[in-house]
Order: C-alpha cells, then sequence, then structure tokens
C-alpha cells in the first residue's frame, strides 16, 4: 500500500466512526423529556411515567435524603381532588426507597391546619405505609432564601426543604381562582412559610420567580382527578373531572404546559407560563416539547 | 374502726381521686386534639352530666331537664347516704386542690380549728348563684368546679403546657448529642400524645390564668380552700349531707388526744366541731386515731346522740344574700352592652338565640378547647357584663372549618345546640362584609383574591369579577374585585383570617344576617 493510500484510509474510515456522531450533532438539540402517562391507576402510570423517563435510580443516588412535596393543601377528600392523589405519592416514595434513597420525607405547609390536610386527604396513611416520614411544618424551621426572582426576592422557606439532597415535586393540577390554574410552580408556594397571601399580588410573576429560584429534581404532575371549577379548594363532586394521567419531567415549566394542556386550555392565557417563558424556562409551544404520550 | 382500714381506705380515696383526675384530663385533653372531622367523637362532655348545681341552674334557665342531666341525681341521691363523698372521692378540682394542699402543708401556718365564718361563705355563694339565676343572670359558671376547671385548663394550662415541652423537649431533641439521644423519645411521645402542632392562644388567659392561680394559692392559707369556703357544688353536697346516713363518732377508745383533727380537711374533726355537711369522707381521721377511737358507721344516730353541728346561716345572712343575689342578678340587665341594638360578636354555630345563651352557657370552655383552629375565644365585657367568658368567635386566631362540628356536640347545656354536619355547613354565624377602604381589590388596585381561594362554600361565598379601575400608581388596569353573596356566606371568617392585611382585614365578619338571632324576631 501507497503512503497516499493509507492516508486516505485511514481518513476514511475514522470519519466514517465520526459519521453517526455528527449526523446526531446536526440534529436540532432536544429539550428535556416529557412523559405523559394515561391509565386507569394513578398508581401504574406514576410508575410507568418514572420508568419512562429513565427510573428513580437516574434521579436519586444511593443514600440520598429525598423530599416529596405533594399538594396537601385542604381539609378534603380524595374524590374532591383538591389535594395530590395518595396513590401517586405512596407510588413516589416506593420507588424513591427502591432507589437506594436513605430517606424520604413527605410534607406540605397546607392552608389549612396540618393534622387534618394531612390524615383527611388520605396523604399520611399512603406515604408512612410506604416507609416515608411524614413531617409537619414547623415555624421555627423557617429560613430566608433567595430566590432572586423578581417578584419575590428573599422570602421565608422550611428549612426542611434545603436540607435535602433530592426535592421531588408532586402536585394536582387544579383550577385556580387568581392564578387561573395551579400545577407545579404553583405548588411550590407549599415550601414558604410567612405572609403567603402577600404573594397574590402579581402572582403569575411570583409563581414564576419560585419556579426559577427554587430547584425540583422531578416534578410529576397528578392530572387523575381534576378541578375543573372553583379551584383550589373545590369541595363540589360536580366540579370534578377524570383525566387519568400523570405528567413527568425534570422540566417544571414544560410539565406545567403539558398540564395545562389536558386541562384543555391554552398556555399563553396565562401569566405564570409567559413569565416563565421570558425566563426561558422552556418551551411555550406544545409542539416544540419532547413529549411522549403513552396509553396502558 | 381500726386504724389501718382507715389507711386503706384513705389509700383507695387517693387512688379513686387519682383516677377521675386523670380521665377527666383525658378526656379534656383528648379532645382538644383530636382533628377537626366529625368522625371523631368525644365524651369530655359527660363530668359535667354529673352536676347537680348546673341541673338546677339549667333547670331554672330554661324550665326543662336536659335528660342526661339526670345523672346528677346518683351522685346527689348518694349523698343522703355517703355524705360528701362526691368532693373527697371524685371532684377533680377538688383533687387538684387537695393535691395543692398537700404540697403547700410544710410550709403553711395554718390556724387550728374550723372557721365557722368562712364555711358559711360557700353557702351564700350558693343563694348568689340561685337567686341571680331566677332573676335571669347566670353567674354559676364562674364557680362551678367542673366549669372553672375546665376553662382554665383549656385557656392557660394546656396552652403553656404545650408551649413548654415544645420548646424544651423540641430544641434538645434537634440537637446532635447525647441530651438529644435522650429526649428524643420524650418528644416523640408528647408530639404523638399531648402536644397540638399549632401552639393555642387565648384571649382572656391572664384573668382566667390569674384567678386559677390565685385560687391554688389560696390552699397555703387554708387546705381545700375552694371546696371548703367557695365552692357553690359542695354548699349543694353540705345542704345534702347534713341529712346523710353516714357518721363519724369516737367512742369510749378516745383518749381526747385530737390526732383525727390533723389532718381533717375542714379542720374540724369528729371529736371536736364535727359537721356533716363539711365532712367529705376522706378517712384521714380514721387513720390517724392512735387508739382506734373512730367509728364509722352508715346509720345515723337518733337526734339526741347526734354530735354533728350544722352550720346555721342565720335569718339575716340568708335574707341578706338574697337581696344581694337580686341585685347582682338585675345589674347585668341594665349594663348597656346588653341594651345596644348593634351587636359586634358573633357566636359558634348552632348557638341559641342570646337571650337563652346567656343563661344556658357555662362559661366551661368546652367548646374553645374542642376547636380545632383556635377560633372560639372566651369573651370578656364584648358581649356585655353577664358575658363574661362566653365563647365569641376570632377571626383573627382562628376560622371555623367547614368539615368540623365538634363544638356543637361538646356544650353540656345545649347552648351551642346539636348540629348535624350537613346543617352546620349550611348554619349562619354572620356574614362576610368587604371593607372597600382596605382591601387591595379596591383600594390599591391589584389582584389579591386569597379570601375567595379560601371560601370553603362550593357554591364560593366569596367571587370576583374584573373591573377596570385605577391602580395605586394612577393607573387603569383591569383588576379582578371581591364581592361576597350573603345568601352563600355563613360567616366562617376564613377569609378574615387569611386576608393578607397586616393591620386590619379587608374583609371582615360581622353579625349580620346571624341565624340565631331570626328565630326569636
Amino acid at each position: 500500500m501507497k503512503r497516499r493510500d493509507f492516508i486516505k484510509k485511514t481518513a476514511m474510515i475514522s470519519s466514517s466512526l465520526y459519521l453517526p456522531g455528527l449526523l446526531t450533532m446536526a440534529q436540532a438539540p432536544k429539550g428535556d423529556l416529557v412523559v405523559k402517562v394515561e391509565g386507569d391507576s394513578p398508581y401504574e402510570i406514576t410508575k410507568r411515567a418514572i420508568k419512562e423517563l429513565g427510573g428513580m435510580e437516574k434521579f436519586i443516588s444511593k443514600q440520598d435524603i429525598v423530599m416529596v412535596k405533594p399538594n396537601i393543601g385542604w381539609n378534603r377528600e380524595i374524590e374532591q381532588a383538591a389535594c395530590t392523589n395518595p396513590d401517586v405519592v405512596r407510588a413516589i416514595v416506593e420507588q424513591a426507597l427502591n432507589a437506594g434513597a436513605k430517606k424520604v420525607i413527605v410534607m406540605d405547609n397546607p392552608c389549612h391546619k396540618a393534622e387534618d390536610t394531612y390524615s383527611r386527604s388520605g396523604i399520611k396513611d399512603a406515604a408512612q405505609k410506604a416507609g416515608a416520614e411524614v413531617r409537619f411544618p414547623d415555624e421555627n424551621r423557617l429560613v430566608v432564601h433567595d430566590f432572586k426572582g423578581q417578584r419575590i426576592t428573599q422570602w421565608p422557606v422550611f428549612k426542611d426543604f434545603l436540607d435535602v439532597d433530592k426535592v421531588i415535586n408532586v402536585p394536582i393540577l387544579k383550577h385556580h381562582g387568581s392564578a387561573g390554574i395551579t400545577i407545579g410552580m404553583k405548588n411550590l408556594y407549599g415550601i414558604l412559610g410567612g405572609n403567603r397571601g402577600k404573594l397574590h399580588r402579581d402572582m403569575g410573576q411570583g409563581i414564576a420567580d419560585l419556579g426559577y429560584g427554587f430547584k425540583s429534581h422531578l416534578n410529576i404532575v397528578d392530572a387523575y382527578r381534576i378541578l375543573v371549577r372553583n379551584g383550589p379548594i373545590g369541595g363540589r363532586i360536580s366540579d370534578v373531572e377524570l383525566r387519568k394521567t400523570v405528567i413527568a419531567s425534570t422540566n417544571i415549566m414544560e410539565a406545567d404546559v403539558v398540564a395545562v394542556n389536558v386541562f384543555g386550555a391554552a398556555p399563553e392565557q396565562y401569566d405564570f407560563l409567559r413569565a416563565a417563558f421570558e425566563r426561558k424556562m422552556g418551551q411555550m409551544d406544545i409542539s416544540k416539547i419532547n413529549l411522549k404520550s403513552i396509553k396502558i | 374502726m381500726k386504724a389501718k382500714t382507715g389507711k386503706h381506705i384513705q389509700k383507695a380515696r387517693i387512688i379513686a381521686q387519682v383516677i377521675f383526675t386523670f380521665l377527666f384530663f383525658y378526656l379534656l385533653l383528648s379532645a382538644g386534639r383530636a382533628g377537626a372531622g366529625a368522625e371523631s367523637f368525644t365524651y369530655t362532655d359527660y363530668f359535667f352530666y354529673f352536676d347537680p348545681l348546673l341541673l338546677v341552674l339549667n333547670f331554672i334557665a330554661t324550665s326543662k331537664i336536659l335528660p342526661l342531666f339526670l345523672l346528677s341525681l346518683v351522685p346527689l341521691v348518694l349523698t343522703f347516704v355517703l355524705g360528701r363523698f362526691f368532693c373527697g372521692w371524685v371532684c377533680p378540682f377538688g383533687a387538684v386542690n387537695q393535691f395543692f394542699s398537700w404540697l403547700f402543708k410544710k410550709s403553711k401556718k395554718e390556724k387550728k380549728g374550723v372557721d365557722k365564718k368562712l364555711l358559711k361563705l360557700k353557702y351564700i355563694m350558693l343563694i348568689l348563684v340561685v337567686i341571680s339565676a331566677l332573676v335571669g343572670s347566670h353567674y354559676g359558671g364562674w364557680l362551678d368546679p367542673f366549669s372553672l376547671l375546665t376553662r382554665s385548663v383549656t385557656t392557660i394550662v394546656n396552652p403553656s403546657v404545650n408551649y413548654l415541652l415544645e420548646e424544651s423537649l423540641k430544641k434538645g431533641a434537634e440537637d446532635e448529642g447525647i441530651v438529644a439521644k435522650g429526649l428524643k423519645p420524650f418528644y416523640n411521645f408528647s408530639r404523638k400524645n399531648i402536644l397540638t402542632v399549632k401552639q393555642r392562644a387565648y384571649d382572656q388567659t391572664f384573668i382566667i390564668g390569674g384567678i386559677f392561680f390565685f385560687l391554688l394559692f389560696l390552699n397555703l392559707y387554708k387546705r381545700r380552700f375552694f371546696c371548703n369556703y367557695l365552692c357553690p357544688l359542695g354548699a349543694l353536697y353540705g345542704l345534702a349531707a347534713k341529712f346523710s346516713l353516714f357518721n363519724l363518732k369516737p367512742d369510749e377508745k378516745c383518749i381526747s388526744c385530737k390526732a383525727c383533727a390533723r389532718n381533717c380537711t375542714y379542720n374540724g374533726s369528729p371529736f371536736e366541731d364535727y359537721m356533716k355537711s363539711e365532712c367529705v369522707v376522706c378517712f384521714n381521721c380514721v387513720g390517724d386515731c392512735p387508739t382506734d377511737a373512730i367509728a364509722a358507721s352508715l346509720k345515723a344516730p337518733r337526734k339526741e346522740n347526734r354530735t354533728s353541728v350544722d352550720i346555721d346561716l342565720g335569718r339575716r345572712k340568708v335574707m341578706g344574700s338574697i337581696v344581694f343575689g337580686l341585685c347582682l342578678g338585675a345589674l347585668p340587665k341594665i349594663a348597656s352592652p346588653v341594651r345596644s341594638r348593634l351587636h359586634r360578636f358573633l357566636r359558634p354555630p348552632g348557638a341559641v338565640p342570646e337571650k337563652e345563651f346567656l343563661k344556658k352557657c357555662i362559661r366551661c370552655g368546652e367548646c374553645m378547647q374542642i376547636c380545632p383552629t383556635n377560633f372560639i375565644q372566651p369573651a370578656l365585657f364584648e358581649t356585655g357584663m353577664e358575658g363574661v367568658w362566653t365563647p365569641v368567635l376570632n377571626a383573627q386566631t382562628g376560622y371555623c372549618e367547614y368539615t368540623c362540628n365538634k363544638c356543637t356536640r361538646v356544650c353540656p347545656t345545649k347552648a351551642i345546640a346539636p348540629l348535624e354536619l350537613k346543617e352546620k355547613q349550611k348554619f349562619k354565624m354572620g356574614t362576610a362584609v368587604v371593607d372597600r377602604g382596605r382591601c387591595y381589590t379596591y383600594a390599591d388596585g391589584y389582584n389579591c383574591a386569597v379570601c375567595e381561594e379560601h371560601c370553603p362554600i362550593p357554591e364560593k361565598a366569596i367571587r370576583f369579577r374584573e373591573v377596570p379601575t385605577w391602580n395605586f400608581e394612577g393607573k387603569q388596569v383591569n383588576v379582578k374585585q371581591i364581592y361576597v353573596i350573603p345568601d352563600l356566606c355563613t360567616g366562617c371568617g376564613i377569609c378574615e383570617n387569611v386576608c393578607p392585611r397586616t393591620d386590619a382585614p379587608g374583609i371582615q365578619m360581622s353579625a349580620e344576617e346571624e341565624q340565631r338571632e331570626e328565630l326569636t324576631f
């Protein structure tokens, strides 16, 4: 073989080895994966959604302390769809413990009395049975956290949420009087203490600030039973509709956008999504989202 | 009777006291810890049904007898046989006083002998309470031992114990170290069994607590001061015990050593100044007798052999007390708040119309203890002079939980009538009124709607409409302005409770369209 041939062939072989790599680079970069799973059992669809995202092991390292933050805001029953479905919480706690988490804590700062909301929502029982520690909010544990936002800069936050290794945000999708809709970013109001009512002014900005300034490692939106009117507290069964869906993603805003789609509304109509979009937290257009829909 | 037997009975008495006191505290405290749910039931009101004074007062107030209060005839009838056993063996406040008397024993410089003058005081109290009730004013709850103890435990003992446990145990349990490891189980236990998640606070803590501790410290001056000299229920039992079969008498073995006077609850003795009406059957004297000389029997001696001394108020004191009682009864009725056309307070759900309420309520604070959100507070003078310590609603400290009707189920005298949960959810305590000068959506022109969000009525008694208005910068904006639908609003007060304004709320509870008054007018 001549020297020239040798160089030619080597170049061709080595470049052909690079080819697949080059091809993928040529494709547009895809955003975070959002998984939407529909099915009859809230427990099964949650498990499936986590599996499709790559399994809980992808998010949780061995010996991690994990905080699961459902919406336990109101003294209402499961059928009234004001709090996260306990089966969804149970599935997440189980998965986290199976993935090797040292401890899983379930906590929220509710609007009603914590003792009541925790037990009436069914979350206390479900979480404890799955092996989680159910913790009540304690005002002595408030510390100031800087969200570096526009509306919310410094605000008291329960230390419990900052001291853990991973946070899994588990909101319920429902109608909300002043914000229009409440999903993942709004759910983070539950880590706050202080006079939270004050934050209802320019609420859209405030919600985006929370999603921006507080890192939740995984977001799993419960849209199994949703309140379509008179949220966030509801109470009437006629205001509740079945969607039998769970949405999971690491991107809090895109999970919210997909949830808005499940709710049957346009993302642009909500202040908080517009504010989050401006902050480049994710895509507003659902067709641009890396979405994987599954039915079981 | 042998002194040894006396000692045994004495021990049995102490055990009984401990059991009844424990039961009382257990029922009361567990009631306060139970969740808001209508599911959980409590028997905390049952102690009151064994109180004949309340039977009498309630009968005077309503000319009816609540069937459960017939239970109080059991101890009353037994008193005709056993004497004032109730005071000595059962009454939890008696036991508390006895405990403190025992505690103060060593430091006490108590005068020996019966204070006959002071003993008369409780009979005067009984007359005052009954006569003023006949005129229509209720003072019984101020002095009734169950009401007094329940009220004091609710407003001062329980919250302060809760605070101290939480502060001391919690801090210790959170550090890393040996102390923490030791404290953690205690903390977890008290968290599980004693503490409430949210610290409670009550309006009249200082006054009610002050009176309570003053009464306890009076035991320094004389043992079981309240029981001997103030308790109207004790006086009622005393009247019955006068005719009781139970009798103590020293027999021929007596050496007149007066050992029996040493520990007598009312400072008398079977040897000297034996008073059946004051004896609480504690058996201290029998246990103390060195010669086994005191005979206890259930056979009242013949008239000529009687040793018991009666307390005789005398015609003058009785007449004086009656006149004083009449004045006391009339006094609140001519005090101004009752005559005011406006009233600025609200009563718990199910409360009967005001006039009837004041007569029925025994100011025990049972409803305050059981209210899961700390909504019900003791009044001072806002409901009139008569209304001291009656329950009023304070939306700054709590709100009426939509899924709860517990206060309507614990009221011993049904001043708060029992309501099914569904009835309670419709019961109109009052109406919320938007203060447009304060509400952010009107005054400052920006969105808020925290009250709308919290309104528990499924149809929403608080709504908003988008209205073009001027905001605090003078710009024209669309704002979701709040309004109340009075027909749907029940006056639960959560809107006022959560209003984010820091000085005075932009939406307030008012007694407007209060359901209970509608019934009478």
